[in-house]
């Protein structure tokens, strides 16, 4: 079944082996290093918005070879992989973008490019995934290749951080492990869309598959923030900011929550999943999730780690619309999956904007910064009204979708964890759009920035604003338009027919 | 590009201007930044102000609301399609919407207008190197064109998704036009605005969610007569009725309106009062299942409702000084008769064929008077040089008109009491014509109140207000008071008897409550003049704050939030208890595991030792 291999190996290959490359450049090859990234990532770019007309085309790509008897490798871009790879592509590009301007001047680059390509690589490996297995091995290398990332500035609390990711993250995986061979054992081999191989085992297997369910969403949770598995994610916003970004949006986060897609939708089957009660367990784990990170941000100071909390609240919305039974529910996952990426990304530029021109880290710095950084903060409003669910930005579509999921799938109550959760982000990001824009500032005379640079001719350095500015675009565009064909709605509408038209 | 595609332009054309007005602040402030590196400081560069001399740049911000304007009253009945925006766009003209469409943007216009004057001392103090004036200047001309736009959408929206956008951009965007002033009272009323909005939003997002998904159906209609026979239709109308409830000023969740509308500046109370208000009114209107089914148990909490808000609203407001409080609580109070049409409707579908024209008389009406009344408020601050007859003819003209005892306002209330006398409800008709007589009472207030601003702006020889301030004023209330919206093409359709002036036989029973209004203000003043005590006892009364319950709402959420914050404080100490346990059981594990070593290295010195015992044992045991 090797059809079109050849642009599926292209496209993981280019940031697989970029990764070595920079390694390889010494350290002062600014240049080259450079070239070098945004090449690839525009390369990569490119080879999956080809794939991205092959498969709505009806194209398939598809790559595997056996490992050992009964275990095989296999990669394959269907719509839902491709979708993740997508996103990750394209905000590979805008992050690579960004570090680069964010990174200007700072020791051990070379080592940060590296494993920000690995780190990519696996995203992508994850999202082109065929089967549990495959999604295994890069679930593990993204693991390992985001450590010295979380890592980067070496200081005593980012050590720290990276051993409790390490804890968490290493367990989860060992979870997971376990579930995946428990699941080998019970069914053979099961590639993703082989839905009837575990629904047509019979009733005595399914304590064993339950079971298996809850291990393996043990651990995929883990990564996915759900609470109480969340514990790494708001230490690990000591990274840099291009690796928090990428954490939250993209990489670590999301692949938990991808992996949970995929095992619902792919492995188990949304029939099977609902039959076994299994969604029901995890649409009460994903409500709880959404008002506990909520709560939590509503409570914390420093701008990123109420981020941090945003996002373990945020995330779990993709969980709850998947766990919605019906096309509404799959829609506003897998949409959300890409909204909040979008959102979420231009969030903690944002904040990575706002400490490096200024030094702000808490929000109480933020009085007045609206007029010193109009652009950023501008796009923070964005990002901001779009997470509290304000249309036209894109927040709203997954609130919506989620809205009439829970009516389809007889969970009224879901509704009020929705305009709950609203409430409480409108209670945890007004404040901070409040001290922008309407409190006076460092400008009309009150206090001082922390520590001011001028990093650029503009408000900041080109580096750092154009890509905050392109993203926030992104999730305002994404929402205006999102009727037509190729927005992150119409591409999760699509496969949500898929899902359910078989 | 079809005929309908000028419902695009309507809302288009306001967000452009606020496009042009962004981008030209961001284009001067990024010039400025580059000129300024050299210098290392950083200073606020001189933005609009200076904009503001020129006559064609604010003629282009001021025509913001033509297009619409231009759409109501010429193009016919139209709708549109937008299939790429959003879940898909409809958006329709029809004769409700025409006639709402049409004196929201008259309002807007002439508030425009209005504003250029306003905003003149402040653009000139900008201009001089004031960094707040400047700044209070670009919010304003930034906000006012995009809260517009939100507006003028959620009027022309028949898709939900379109309407609550524009619900939206209008409430968030009005946010930045109530505290434009920047003083404590503008955040305190801005706060109080803010906090109660985004309830309403949150019950408006639960019960449109939870109505269209019901329904199945994206458009507004599809929602009401989905809502006419879902079984939980009390349940879901209650939400909607709540959450738009905060807009239109319901008791109970009206605290914002006395408290944003004195604070804001004049033209944005304007609009924030005669236009923004009617889109809680609209909200109603389009999703409460009015003339399709009885919802009797909610009807008679609507109808209680309204007219505890038109009697107490009324009785509260005129203690008040501020005459923008004054008329932000007839606001209240006036929207309280509407809220009990709109009870009423709800509990006698059969009625809404007769309210439902009167309804949006009545919302036309209000909305251009209530206009021309707040910006009389900034005339009197700074009487301009017109001759004192013509300039109270002119302030009292709408006070008139909205007590029912001219021109629109007595068409609208004829329109109403014919149809409810005819439907047997006359009863109703009494209670509202007495809470006529509170309106009129309030009118006088605000005009005493207008009347010593003037006397006080006279004394300190305020500069008169520029021309076209005047000239805006002075068309708004000519223009609310000539019901000209009559002869829109369908306004008529439902209202046929509404151009049919009252006979002179029921002029008296009409005007009543404007005459004891009158008697009642006059004898008071005068037993002021005569009795001092009951004039300090009045003046007692007159330090009742706005806002009414709003202190009472802020003591309530800070005993109820003070516990939250507490659990959560006590959430996150747990969470980081468990976190350090996890962490202390791995080092335990890894002190175990280096115990172990050393263990294995005691064992690797003593292994031939061991291993000579062991085997002589083994031996022996053998042995034996």
């Amino acid at each position: 079944m090797n059809d079109n291999p050849g642009l599926l190996l292209a496209a993981l290959a280019t940031s697989l082996l970029v990764a070595p490359l920079i390694f390889l450049l010494p350290e002062r090859a600014w240049l080259a290093r450079t070239t070098l990234n945004l090449g690839a990532a525009l390369l990569k770019l490119g080879l999956v918005a080809l794939m991205v007309a092959g498969v709505a085309r009806g194209d398939s790509y598809a790559l595997g070879f056996t490992v050992v008897e009964g275990v095989s490798f296999q990669l394959r871009a269907d719509p839902l992989g491709i979708m993740f790879a997508g996103l990750s592509s394209l905000l590979w590009l805008f992050t690579t973008l960004y570090a680069i301007g964010y990174l200007e001047g700072s020791p051990n680059r070379k080592r940060f490019f590296g494993f920000f390509s690995l780190c990519v690589a696996s995203t992508l490996g994850i999202a082109l995934a065929g089967n549990l297995f495959t999604f295994l091995l890069f679930y593990e290398l993204l693991t390992l290749s985001t450590y010295p990332l979380v890592v980067h500035r070496g200081t005593p609390k980012a050590l720290a951080a990276g051993a409790t990711y390490l804890r968490y993250t290493v367990s989860g995986g060992v979870l997971l492990l376990i579930a995946v061979v428990a699941l080998h054992v019970l069914a053979g081999e099961v590639n993703f869309g082989q839905r009837e191989v575990l629904a047509e085992l019979g009733p005595e297997h399914h304590a064993w598959l339950i079971g298996i369910f809850v291990l393996l969403m043990l651990g995929l949770g883990v990564k996915a923030a759900l609470v109480p598995l969340h514990g790494w994610l708001p230490q690990a916003m000591v990274a840099p900011a291009p690796v928090s970004a990428l954490l939250h949006a993209v990489a670590v986060v999301k692949a938990g929550a991808f992996g949970i897609v995929r095992v619902v939708y792919d492995v188990y089957g949304i029939a099977l999943s609902y039959e076994l009660g299994l969604l029901a367990g995890l649409a009460i784990a994903a409500s709880f999730t959404i008002l506990y990170g909520s709560l939590r941000a509503l409570a914390q100071v420093d701008i990123k780690r109420r981020l941090a909390f945003s996002t373990v609240s945020q995330v779990s919305y993709i969980m709850l619309g998947i766990s919605l039974f019906g096309p509404m529910g799959t829609i506003a996952g897998l949409a959300h999956l890409l909204h909040q990426g979008l959102m979420k990304v231009t969030l903690f530029f944002c904040a990575g904007n706002y400490a490096e021109e200024l030094g702000i880290h808490r929000i109480d710095e933020l009085d007045g910064v609206g007029r010193r950084m109009p652009g950023t903060s501008l796009a923070f409003t964005l990002g901001a009204l779009g997470m509290i669910g304000i249309p036209p930005l894109v927040g709203f579509l997954s609130k919506w979708y989620l809205g009439m999921g829970a009516i389809q799938a007889g969970m009224p109550w879901v509704i009020a964890v929705l305009v709950a959760s609203s409430l409480l982000n409108a209670a945890y990001f007004l404040p901070i759009l409040y001290r922008l824009w309407f409190k006076p500032g460092p400008l009309e005379g009150c206090g001082a920035w922390p520590e001011e640079r001028r990093l650029g001719r503009l408000e900041t350095s080109a580096w750092l604003l154009w890509p905050v500015l392109a993203t926030a675009a992104f999730s305002l565009l994404a929402g205006v338009f999102a009727g037509l064909p190729f927005s992150p709605l119409s591409w999760a509408s699509l496969i949500a027919t898929q899902e359910y038209l078989p | 590009m079809s005929l309908a595609h000028t419902l695009l332009m309507t809302v288009a054309w306001p967000l452009a201007v606020a496009a042009l007005v962004a981008g030209t602040l961001a284009w001067r402030h990024g010039r400025a930044l580059v000129e300024q590196r050299s210098s290392g400081r950083y200073v606020v560069p001189p933005g609009v102000a200076g904009d503001w001399l020129s006559r064609w740049r604010v003629a282009l911000w001021v025509s913001a609301p033509l297009p619409a304007l231009a759409v109501a009253l010429a193009l016919p009945e139209a709708s549109l399609t937008l299939d790429w925006w959003l879940l898909g766009g409809e958006w329709r003209l029809d004769g409700t919407r025409r006639a709402l469409l049409g004196f929201t943007a008259l309002l807007w216009a002439l508030a425009g207008g209005y504003a250029h004057g306003y905003l003149g001392g402040k653009a000139r103090r900008a201009r001089h190197g004031d960094p707040d004036a400047e700044r209070d200047l670009q919010a304003f001309v930034l906000l006012w064109p995009l809260t517009l736009a939100g507006n003028l959408m959620l009027i022309l929206a028949e898709d939900i998704a379109s309407f609550y956008t524009g619900f939206a951009i209008m409430t968030f965007a009005a946010y930045g036009l109530v505290v434009n002033a920047g003083s404590r009272e503008a955040y305190r009323g801005g706060r109080a605005y803010l906090i109660m909005a985004i309830l309403g939003e949150g019950m408006i997002l639960a019960g449109l969610l939870w109505a269209a998904a019901s329904a199945e159906t994206l458009t507004l209609t599809g929602l009401r007569e989905g809502l006419a026979v879902a079984p939980q239709a009390n349940a879901m109308a209650t939400l909607l009725w709540l959450g738009f409830g905060v807009k239109a000023g319901v008791i109970g969740l009206h605290v914002w309106l006395p408290l944003a509308h004195p604070v804001a500046p004049t033209p944005a109370s304007a609009v924030l009062s005669g236009a923004m208000i009617k889109a809680g009114l609209l909200g109603w209107w389009q999703t409460l299942p009015l003339g399709l089914t009885a919802l009797a148990g909610l009807g008679r909490v609507v109808m209680v409702a309204g007219l505890v808000a038109a009697f107490a609203a009324a009785l509260y407001g005129v203690t008040q000084r501020h005459p923008k409080a004054v008329l932000a609580y007839s606001s209240v109070s006036q929207m309280g008769m509407m809220t009990t049409l709109v009870g009423l409707a709800l509990l006698a579908p059969s009625l809404w064929p007769m309210l439902a024209p009167a309804l949006v008389l009545f919302a036309v009406h209000h909305g251009l008077n209530k206009g021309a009344l707040f910006l009389g408020v900034g005339i009197t601050e700074h009487p301009p040089r017109l001759p004192g007859w013509l300039l109270w003819l002119l302030l009292a003209l709408p006070a008139l008109s909205l007590a029912g005892a001219l021109a629109s306002g007595l068409i609208a209330k004829w329109v109403l009491k014919a149809g409810l006398y005819d439907a047997g409800w006359s009863w109703l008709v009494t209670l509202l014509t007495w809470a006529a007589l509170g309106t009129s009472l309030l009118m006088a207030r605000t005009l005493w109140c207008q009347a010593h601003a003037w006397q006080e702006a006279r004394r300190h020889g305020a500069a008169p207000a520029p021309l076209s301030m005047t000239l805006a004023w002075a068309l708004c209330a000519l223009l609310a008071a000539v019901p000209w919206w009559l002869t829109l093409p369908e306004a008529s359709a439902g209202a046929v008897q509404a151009t049919v002036l009252p006979p002179w036989g029921e002029l008296p029973g009409l005007l009543w409550p404007v005459m004891l209004g009158a008697v009642v203000t006059a004898a008071l003043v005068v037993a002021c003049h005569l009795e001092p005590r009951l004039h300090a006892r009045m003046s007692r009364a007159e330090r009742l704050p706005p806002g009414d319950l709003w202190p009472l709402y802020v003591r309530l959420a800070s005993s109820l939030s003070d516990p939250l914050r507490r659990g959560v404080a006590r959430l996150s100490n747990a969470e980081e208890t468990a976190q350090d346990l996890a962490a202390g059981c791995g080092r335990h594990a890894i002190a175990w595991l280096t115990a172990l070593q050393r263990w294995e290295a005691w064992l690797r010195r003593w292994a031939v030792p061991l291993m000579v015992v062991l085997g002589g044992g083994l031996w022996l045991a053998l042995m034996r």
